[in-house]
């Protein structure tokens, strides 16, 4: 087991999957180590309670461990797959809980990372090394094009109850949006320079 | 399709990266990109700027009892116990079908399950398989001792609240300790727990405890298997 175990640790995200596929405890268990943070920390951020991040952290991990063999290298990197599944779970757990209709399903390979981008390998060595600056990306955009990312990514909210919402048309909440994703993504442009 | 069109588009696919689009509203959006290269080429320029966001939040440290109880549970699986179904699991907010009160209910009936060999002698001795099964009210247990190594399987079992786990527990003698097995019901009802140690035991129990366990049982045993020496 432990020398299985040294192994899967050499192993990067995407060849760990088809040990999971086929059923390897200590895949998985290497797996869980490299990404259960960041996925804790993401539910614990969309639901706001331990207990909850806890059971939805738990969900998407075993429908990872269940159908490990779902993931397809070609819809992305695994963290950003697997923080796909945990978003979205907790979205819809957000929303069961406030009593509003689930806007997503179950099904973890839908929305927001199925497909591909030949820039997210360079997203991703970004991410180890500026985790600090990342975390003031969001923060530093205009109140008014954070707010609007912030309600829709982290609460669940649609752009139509995000109008509603702040009492704005439409069209403002989507420019609001771009203009917020188009800043963001200039400052990892800027990063990768 | 004009600049204006072009621009009403940038402005969908930006909210449609977020999830912000209603499903109608994302499904007509795909099938616009689908035959339009410049938007999709806008939308894989922006999808860096939305994966970026999970690595915005702040760290919170995950509870290792979180890592202890999906290790259990994967192991458990992997160990090709009939436990886990592929089905998917049902939200647990609304904590399934089975009222919360059934827990409580069952966890003040202390059930000693009559254990009996159903295989090899009941000897328990090393390299030997031993079945004890029986059934307490509303709950099935099965305990398989393969040397010293035992799995108790367990079916019927209501969920538990979020701040609950169920913990495995050996009794040798009169001394009681944690069998160091966490472990929550699956959707179907079902858990399975493995024992590393099944020397002298003489009775393994189960309770319901706060995450993360507890030292000693803080709560009646759901069920009780008694382990014939």
């Amino acid at each position: 087991m432990k020398v299985r175990g040294a192994k899967a640790e050499r192993l990067a995200d995407e060849e760990l999957m088809p040990r999971i596929g086929e059923k390897d405890p200590d895949a998985f268990e290497v797996f869980y180590d490299r990404h259960g943070g960041v996925a804790y920390s993401l539910a614990y951020r969309i639901v706001g309670e331990r207990g909850a991040a806890e059971d939805v952290v738990q969900e998407a991990f075993i429908s990872i461990w269940r159908s490990g063999a779902r993931y397809d290298r070609a819809r992305g990197s695994v963290r950003s797959w697997m923080l796909g599944i945990v978003r979205n779970r907790a979205i819809d757990a957000l929303r069961s809980k406030a009593g509003r209709a689930p806007k997503l399903d179950f099904d973890d390979d839908a929305v927001l990372e199925h497909r591909p981008s030949g820039e997210l390998t360079d997203a991703e060595a970004l991410r180890r090394e500026t985790a600090h600056e990342l975390r003031g990306a969001l923060g530093d955009l205009p109140g008014e094009q954070s707010k609007v990312i912030e309600l829709a990514y982290f609460g669940g909210f649609s752009h139509s109850e995000i109008a509603a919402m702040l009492e704005v048309p439409l069209g403002t909440v989507k420019g609001r949006m771009r203009l917020g994703l188009e800043k963001i993504r200039g400052e990892l442009a800027g990063g990768l320079a | 399709m004009n600049e204006t069109d072009h621009d009403r588009r940038r402005d969908d696919i930006a909210a449609y990266l977020l999830g912000a689009l209603e499903p109608g509203e994302a499904a007509e959006l795909e099938r616009h990109i689908a035959g339009c290269a410049e938007c999709e080429e806008e939308l894989q320029r922006l999808r860096p700027a939305v994966r970026v966001l999970p690595e915005t939040v702040e760290p919170v440290e995950a509870p290792p009892a979180l890592r202890a109880r999906l290790m259990e549970q994967v192991r458990s699986e992997a160990a090709g116990s009939q436990a886990a179904p592929a089905a998917r699991r049902s939200p647990r907010w609304g904590l399934g079908p089975r009222p919360l009160a059934g827990l409580a209910a069952m966890a003040l009936v202390l059930v000693a399950i009559g254990g009996y060999a159903i295989s090899n002698g009941g000897s328990g001795g090393s390299g030997t398989t031993t079945v004890f099964t029986g059934r307490s009210p509303g709950v099935t247990a099965e305990m398989v001792r393969e040397g010293e190594t035992g799995t108790l399987r367990l079916a019927n079992l209501h969920q538990l609240p979020s701040d609950k786990v169920l913990q495995a527990w050996v009794q040798r003698g009169k001394q009681v300790v944690s069998a160091k097995a966490l472990f929550v019901p699956n959707p179907d009802g079902t858990a399975t727990a493995t024992i590393d140690d099944m020397q002298g035991v003489n009775t393994v129990m189960v309770t319901a405890e706060p995450r993360g366990g507890s030292a000693q049982p803080t709560s009646a045993p759901i069920v009780s298997v008694s382990i014939p020496q």
